[in-house]
């Protein structure tokens, strides 16, 4: 018995459904639906390893500026994105923020950081 | 105030600031950019999301972050600006009306100008979808705002019409948020905005896109209580009977972006009523002289890097006109839509320089071949109405052809998607 | 114990009510207006186009109605009355066109009857010459005929200014307050409502929609009533050349009535296409809006989908066809002494200054003593319109209130100062406001201007911004903080 299964290409603006066959042990052995290179490689990254950056906001109890962006220092699984979400809403950031400063470490025991994407100085500064 | 601004850029959004920065970088003294919201950058504050800057940094940034490395940039060059400062007027000799609450009620004639106002959402009434005129209508861009910005939210349960790319990313972030997105409605056959938005925030997230359907009605006196959804036909139209209602609290609309192009009007700059843009040369000078336009403002464009790109070429060509009329005349060759073409950008060019075409299908279609006059062509495995293509033309290819007056764009495909 | 006691009550601050509370706020007696809604003028005062007009150029025209006295009493005074309440108040024209020479002979009727009676000689334009005076009218009409009084005001700016007129002459006026019963005494009435009793000499009930409900509490149900809606589209202000004035088509059957008329703002309203309706339903639907669109483009033919900027749906509330469709009802009720009945139909906005007259006539009548206020002003300033003042004029106003220089509605611009004097004259909600200054109302219809303004409206009225609502309680527009949701365990989906 082959396994099956199927994901949405992004590599162009074609979108090609890609079916990924397997055998048994869950090697590869073909494609069905994916004419070019790029798209069987990343069709076979999504299915080992499907990843996203993930963007959100905490806060920061600053009325004039009470959320303040954020993102995954790296990508992290998908599956991860949820209990992220939930353990970043807990969070309240202390100025002063740079982007790129970590707001929380190694969050929800994803292996990445929650990072700032915009500057905040804190209540009444500039920016 | 400034009576010797070089360059005015209305609009301090992606393309302001891009415009801005080329302005200086090409020469222009003093360059203002009047704005009328709070702070810079238009609305890539609001967008949190990642995806911008591949093409531009090639790397994967937020909106924040993006605006930020122009901020930045447009600072240490020195460029001013005006925060909540409202364009009123602008007349057909550059004459620039302002007020803020700051600085008053102003006037004055920069030596180039640059509109950079963006686009705005179609509103529900221009959508025109029928039922009651309850709260929890809103545009998706609107709704961004106040999540990401604000720190409200509209409601907890959402369906949102139209899948342009903003409403794809708010039922994302909406989910993320903890609300429940009931579907994303097109009436259109394909998806309004970019395949991997429709992956990365719909399928993620298993939010249904119906595709050929259209919300029929809005119920609820107060709040909206619920949305009836239909199929559509090929004109469509709702088909009758193919009505069911979907509850909800709110109904988001994303159903396409419009130039902002009140302004140039006032300054009786042509527009393109396809595009809703001004009419632009190579240089992005508009019919008004010494009155330059690029970012969405021109063309809604997918994405921000073009943006940037369109609005420094706008910006040094500003710069150039200020110095003295320093800019070459361009124009001379009409570029025309042809077959399965929508629109072309420029819609002038001078035949002689090298020039990017900017462009948009009318329907999609595999294994097609845009075709540039005799001068250029160029295959695409697909291409689909919202995914603009660009075609580099060589200077020396025009000026070999010789044109005569015209270049037609044309696109043969197979059909498809 | 009542909780309040007055000289007459008004139950409903539509524009007769408003019309009324102000005729008599001009004598020293107590008078207090009762309305269920957040705001003034939002019942069926809201879904008028506001044209004002004695319909003397339609087939529905009966010099012999009660209704057509009224007209001929108020129309001449809604220009000074305007004037007075600093009210925009346009006289823009209306051409009654016919698409064929069969209808055109009823028009030569009506212009022959509207001379008989007197009121006019309204002039007749083949279609070569009133292209010249509507240059994008469509070719398949005929001709028209040509009534020069015909005028626009906005329905709802004249409700707020007659009844912040009235307030500011010593009307009460008591918002959110919803009648629910009525006992008639001997000398006086007991009217229940959700926020206590209120004993009144004098009850009129002008509750618009409800006219027919409240009379029935006191068996005074003179009248049967029925409901009828259409479909209003409103265009994007850049297509204003299309019309100039009124245009409308003679209809071939009753409620066949299709205009296109300029509002005082400078949009295109189109529609109304009338129909019987259910009670309290403002919903359109897509079959309404397409025919509306299609009968604007037989007038009209440059008329665009894509101009259409919003929609709503008017809405009246007509006599039943035995009386006659636009036959009123502004009488003291034949069962009950001191219970006036006021409801006209159409053109209700157009009537409401001779039916104020005439309600306050009634009463002297019946014996009430009204004595005049000499304290009484008759004027009204204005919510100074920013997009509309000269240079000079907005310099002044910004040198002398800078908020006047943030300009927050880029579309309609309107700035935060407006927005203030709106919220500190009564507004509460974010229609009040856009029913007062207009932001939002614009091609992007909030789109920009809609977080802002519901920050400022928070911020003069003192409350979190996920207390601000479109129109009153249960419609707020954001009514949770973003993070609520996840804290509260949502998104484990």
């Amino acid at each position: 018995m082959e396994a099956r299964e199927t994901v949405i290409c992004i590599g162009c603006p074609l979108g090609c459904r890609v079916t990924v066959l397997q055998d048994k042990k869950g090697n590869v052995t073909g494609f069905k639906g994916a004419d070019c290179k790029q798209g069987q490689k990343y069709v076979l990254d999504e299915l080992k390893n499907p990843v996203r950056t993930l963007t959100a906001t905490v806060r920061t109890g600053d009325e004039g500026y009470p959320l303040l962006p954020v993102r995954t220092s790296r990508p992290v699984l998908k599956v991860l994105m949820r209990p992220i979400m939930r353990e970043t809403a807990k969070v309240t950031a202390r100025p002063p923020v740079k982007a790129g400063d970590v707001i929380v470490k190694n969050v929800a025991k994803s292996r990445a950081d929650i990072i700032a994407t915009a500057d905040w100085p804190g209540p009444g500064g500039e920016g | 105030m400034a009576n010797k601004v070089d360059v005015a850029v209305i609009g301090a959004g992606p393309a302001g600031l891009a415009a801005a920065i080329a302005a200086r970088e090409q020469g222009a003294e003093k360059v203002l950019i009047i704005e009328r919201a709070e702070q810079l950058g238009g609305l890539l504050p609001q967008c949190i999301h990642n995806g911008f800057g591949l093409e531009y940094f090639e790397r994967d940034m937020t909106g924040p972050e993006y605006e930020k490395a122009f901020v930045e940039r447009a600072m240490g060059l020195g460029v001013e600006t005006q925060l909540e400062t409202m364009v009123i007027d602008l007349d057909g000799e550059r004459g620039i009306t302002a007020v803020s609450r700051k600085h008053g009620y102003m006037k004055f004639k920069p030596g180039a100008v640059v509109l950079a106002m963006g686009c705005r959402e179609r509103s529900r009434g221009a959508v025109g979808i029928p039922g009651t005129r309850p709260a929890g209508v809103l545009t998706a861009g609107t709704c961004q705002r106040f999540v990401n910005i604000e720190g409200y939210m509209p409601g907890s349960r959402y369906v949102v019409l139209g899948s342009g790319d903003i409403g794809m990313i708010m039922a994302r972030r909406l989910t993320l948020e903890g609300a429940k997105v009931e579907a994303v409605v097109e009436i259109m056959p394909w998806p309004g905005g970019l395949i991997r938005n429709e992956v990365q925030c719909l399928h993620d997230f298993g939010i249904p896109l119906l595709l050929e359907h259209t919300v029929s009605f809005v119920h609820g006196e107060k709040r909206v209580e619920g949305v009836s959804v239909c199929r559509v036909d090929a004109e469509r139209r709702p088909i009758g009977g193919s009505e069911r209602f979907i509850p909800c609290d709110c109904l988001l609309i994303s159903a396409g972006l419009i130039p902002e192009n009140e302004l140039s009007r006032r300054a009786g700059v042509e527009l393109d009523p396809v595009t809703g843009g001004p009419v632009v040369d190579e240089s992005r000078q508009t019919s008004v002289p010494g009155v330059f336009a690029g970012g969405n403002v021109v063309q809604v464009h997918d994405l921000v890097d073009w943006v940037s790109r369109e609005a420094e070429l706008a910006g040094r060509s500003a710069a150039a006109f200020a110095d003295k009329g320093r800019l070459k005349p361009a124009g001379g060759v009409k570029v025309v839509p042809g077959e399965s073409i929508r629109y072309v950008v420029p819609h002038t060019i001078s035949g002689r320089e090298d020039v990017s075409l900017h462009m948009r299908v009318t329907r999609p279609g595999l294994k097609a071949t845009v075709k540039v006059g005799g001068v250029a062509s160029k295959r695409f495995r697909s291409v689909r109405p919202s995914e603009m293509i660009v075609i580099d033309l060589k200077g020396d290819a025009l000026k070999e052809a010789g044109t005569g007056g015209e270049l037609t764009v044309d696109c043969r495909m197979k059909e498809g998607d | 114990m009542p909780f309040h006691e007055t000289e007459v009550l008004i139950i409903g601050a539509g524009v007769l009510g408003a019309a009324t509370a102000r005729e008599l706020s001009r004598y020293k007696v107590d008078v207090t207006v009762v309305e269920k809604g957040v705001d003034v003028g939002w019942g069926i005062t809201k879904a008028n186009v506001g044209v004002v007009c004695q319909g003397r150029d339609t087939l529905e025209f009966r010099p012999e109605y009660h209704r057509t006295r009224l007209l001929w009493r108020a129309l001449p005074l809604m220009e000074p009355l305007c004037r007075e309440l600093e009210v925009p108040f346009k006289k823009v024209g209306a051409y009654m066109m016919v698409r064929d020479q069969v209808l055109k002979e009823k028009l030569d009727k009506l212009a022959k009857r509207t001379e008989s009676l007197g009121l006019g000689s309204d002039k007749y334009y083949p279609f070569t010459e009133l292209r010249e005076r509507e240059p994008y009218i469509s070719p398949e009409i005929k001709g028209g005929l040509h009534d020069p009084e015909i005028a626009v005001v906005h329905p709802v700016y004249l409700t707020q200014a007659l009844m912040e007129n009235a307030v500011s002459n010593g009307v009460n006026l008591m918002l959110e307050t919803e009648v629910t019963g009525i006992q008639a005494g001997h000398s006086e009435f007991t009217v229940q409502t959700d926020h206590g009793e209120i004993k009144a000499r004098y009850v009129i009930n002008a509750a618009g929609e409800w006219v027919d409900r409240i009379a029935a509490m006191v068996n005074a149900d003179d009248f049967v009533l029925f409901p009828i809606k259409g479909y209003v589209g409103v265009l994007d202000r850049n297509c204003s050349q299309l019309a100039g004035s009124l245009l409308a088509v003679l209809p071939e059957e009753p409620g066949d009535m299709n205009i296109v008329v300029p509002t005082v703002e400078g949009n295109l309203l189109f529609g109304i296409q009338l129909q019987i309706n259910r009670r309290h339903d403002r919903s359109t639907t897509e079959h309404m809006a397409r025919l509306a669109l299609a009968n604007a483009r037989k007038l009209i033919p440059e008329i665009s989908e894509k101009d259409v900027i919003n929609s709503f749906c008017g809405f009246l509330m007509f006599r039943n066809f035995e009386i006659g469709w636009h036959e009123c009802e502004v009488a003291m009720s034949a069962r009950v002494p001191r219970f006036v009945n006021m409801t006209i139909g159409y053109p209700g906005v157009s009537a409401s200054p001779g039916a104020a007259l005439e309600v306050v006539e009634i009463m002297q009548a019946d014996g009430l003593k009204l004595e005049p206020d000499p304290k009484f002003n008759p004027h009204r300033k204005d919510i100074p319109d920013f997009s509309v003042l000269t240079e000079k004029e907005r310099k002044a106003l910004v040198r002398k209130d800078p908020r006047y220089g943030h300009v927050v509605c880029r579309c309609e611009t309107v700035t935060e100062g407006e927005i203030v004097e709106a919220v500190r004259r009564g507004a509460t909600t974010l229609d009040g406001v856009k029913f007062r200054v207009r932001p939002g109302t614009g091609r992007c219809q909030g789109g920009f201007c809609g977080p802002r303004v519901s920050r400022i409206i928070a911020r003069e009225l003192g409350i979190p911004e996920t207390e601000v609502t479109k129109a009153g309680g249960g419609s707020p527009q954001v009514p949770l903080r973003t993070k609520q949701l996840l804290e509260e365990g949502g998104g484990d989906g």
